[in-house]
């Protein structure tokens, strides 16, 4: 089953155009260059995939690493019913 | 739905936008903004918009895009007037009866119809009802605004995305196999949202709207990163909800126009439905946000550059303030939009205008103060359509 930190490492190399060998543990949003409404559409297309609810408008968002985040979604995921790729998810979108 | 069943068909394009052209330079300027050029253009998409001359109104779009839109379907007559806009010109009445009476189209029904964003659509699908209900034959669907009026130059979020403008479409009885006809919509509200678009003065909640309230209640505040969110959300829901309506797959759309209100945003739902850049049209860079006025700006810009087939598969879809949203699905119109234009009224009838920063405002002094009614229209010169943004 497609891991969490995949499917974000693909979204971002994919849809934002983020070089891969930026792409570690403890780097951040802001720090990758996203600006806000990025972040924004980031979190927007993890919560549609994983059907997990995500605000993306808590306080500091853009500080977040993408470790936070994939651990962000897998406790949203564990801890819901519907979580889980979306029917018919084929990768980043 | 057969091709033959009876529809509502677009068989006139209307447009006017006030010739003064405000670059991205001219609104960092003048609201002290802490931004850029570039900024502005990176996170919306939007490099100069138009704003009307000062006495310049709403109505005064309105009357001239209507009139476009009569002339581009070669006629004089529409049987009844719907103005979609957040900017009217006053508070009561309704702008739309003072424009159907501009018009010379007589005592026609007419009224104002407020969902922001969504105006033009709400419009159009109301339009399409009253005309296959047997209310009217010839319904004219104006969306105008003059959101100068209300936006904050100070606010960086709000300045550097709105623009004026006003579009029309004449619709005619016809088949469902035309050119223009409209095949499918689909409106949508959540009031729950209703704080993230707004003026928080001015209505019978807080009526107060005199200078020394602060800026934050009197002018038109955004917030910007929710609405993106649901933005994205509902005219992507909206969009695939009509397109099933209309029994079509979103990959045999040939044009879709979004509402013009961020680049990023067009982008996104257009990604969402799979729509591929060559088939979305707009105008976003020219003219910025013209809430109630973008879609049929849009689609007049396009047509005008006769960018898509007569008859090819259209999808049109809004979000705004309420919050609303509506999609439609109809085929590519056949008509030539026409452009005229602002038709200011007597300046006489003018010395009642008070904007809430006049003082600010562009005095263009080389505008008509006369009427503009018999002028013979001048070329068509639209706004360039600019997706994919170059």
């Amino acid at each position: 089953m497609e891991s969490v930190r995949d499917h974000l490492a693909g979204v971002l190399t994919e849809k934002f155009e983020v070089a891969p060998e930026r792409l570690t543990p403890d780097a951040t949003l802001a720090g990758l260059e996203l600006d806000s409404l990025a972040v924004v559409e980031l979190f927007l297309t993890l919560q549609e995939h994983w059907r997990v609810p995500l605000d993306e408008n808590e306080e500091g968002a853009s500080e977040l690493s993408l470790r936070e985040i994939a651990a962000l979604v897998e406790a949203r995921c564990d801890g819901s019913r519907t979580g889980g790729p979306a029917p018919g998810a084929e990768g980043p979108r | 739905m057969s091709e033959s069943t009876p529809a509502a068909v677009i068989c006139g394009i209307g447009a006017c936008l006030p010739p003064r052209v405000v670059s991205n330079e001219e609104v960092v300027r003048r609201g002290v903004l802490e931004t850029t050029d570039a900024w502005i253009r990176t996170r919306t998409g939007v490099a100069e918009r138009r704003r009307a001359a000062a006495g310049v109104s709403t109505g005064d779009l309105a009357a001239a895009a209507g009139r476009a839109a009569l002339a581009s379907a070669g006629t004089e007559h529409a049987d009844l007037l719907l103005l979609a806009t957040t900017t009217p010109d006053r508070r009561c009445p309704a702008t739309a009866p003072e424009v159907a009476y501009r018009l010379g189209l007589g005592h026609v029904p007419a009224f104002d119809l407020a969902a922001v964003c969504s105006g033009f659509l709400y419009g159009l699908a109301t339009a399409d009802a009253l005309l296959r209900a047997g209310v009217c034959s010839r319904p004219l669907v104006i969306g105008a605004e003059t959101y100068s009026t209300i936006v904050d130059p100070l606010d960086r979020d709000t300045a550097a995305v709105f623009g004026d403008g006003a579009g029309a479409t004449l619709l005619r009885p016809g088949r469902s196999g035309e050119p223009g006809a409209v095949r499918a919509a689909h409106l949508g509200s959540d009031g729950s949202g209703g704080d993230l678009i707004s003026i928080a003065a001015g209505g019978s909640r807080r009526p107060d709207t005199t200078p020394r309230l602060c800026r934050e209640v009197r002018y038109f505040r955004m917030r910007g990163r929710e609405v993106y969110r649901h933005a994205v959300r509902r005219m992507t829901e909206s969009s695939a909800t009509v397109l099933g309506h209309a029994g079509w797959s979103s990959d045999s759309v040939r044009a879709f126009i979004g509402h013009q209100a961020n680049q990023r945003i067009l982008d996104a739902v257009a990604q969402r439905l799979a729509i591929a850049p060559q088939h979305c049209f707009g105008n976003i860079r020219d003219v910025g946000n013209t809430a109630a006025a973008s879609i049929p700006l849009a689609l007049a810009g396009t047509a005008a550059r006769g960018a898509v087939r007569p008859g090819a598969r259209t999808l049109l879809t809004a979000f705004g303030g309420g919050l609303t949203w509506a999609s439609v699905a109809a085929n590519w119109p056949g008509a030539a939009p026409h452009h005229r234009p602002p038709e200011p009224r007597e300046a006489s009838a003018d010395t009642d205008r008070r904007t809430a920063d006049s003082t600010s405002r562009t005095t263009d002094r080389s505008a008509p103060r006369h009427s503009t009614r018999n002028r013979k229209a001048p070329p068509w010169n639209p706004s360039a359509t600019t997706w994919p943004a170059s």
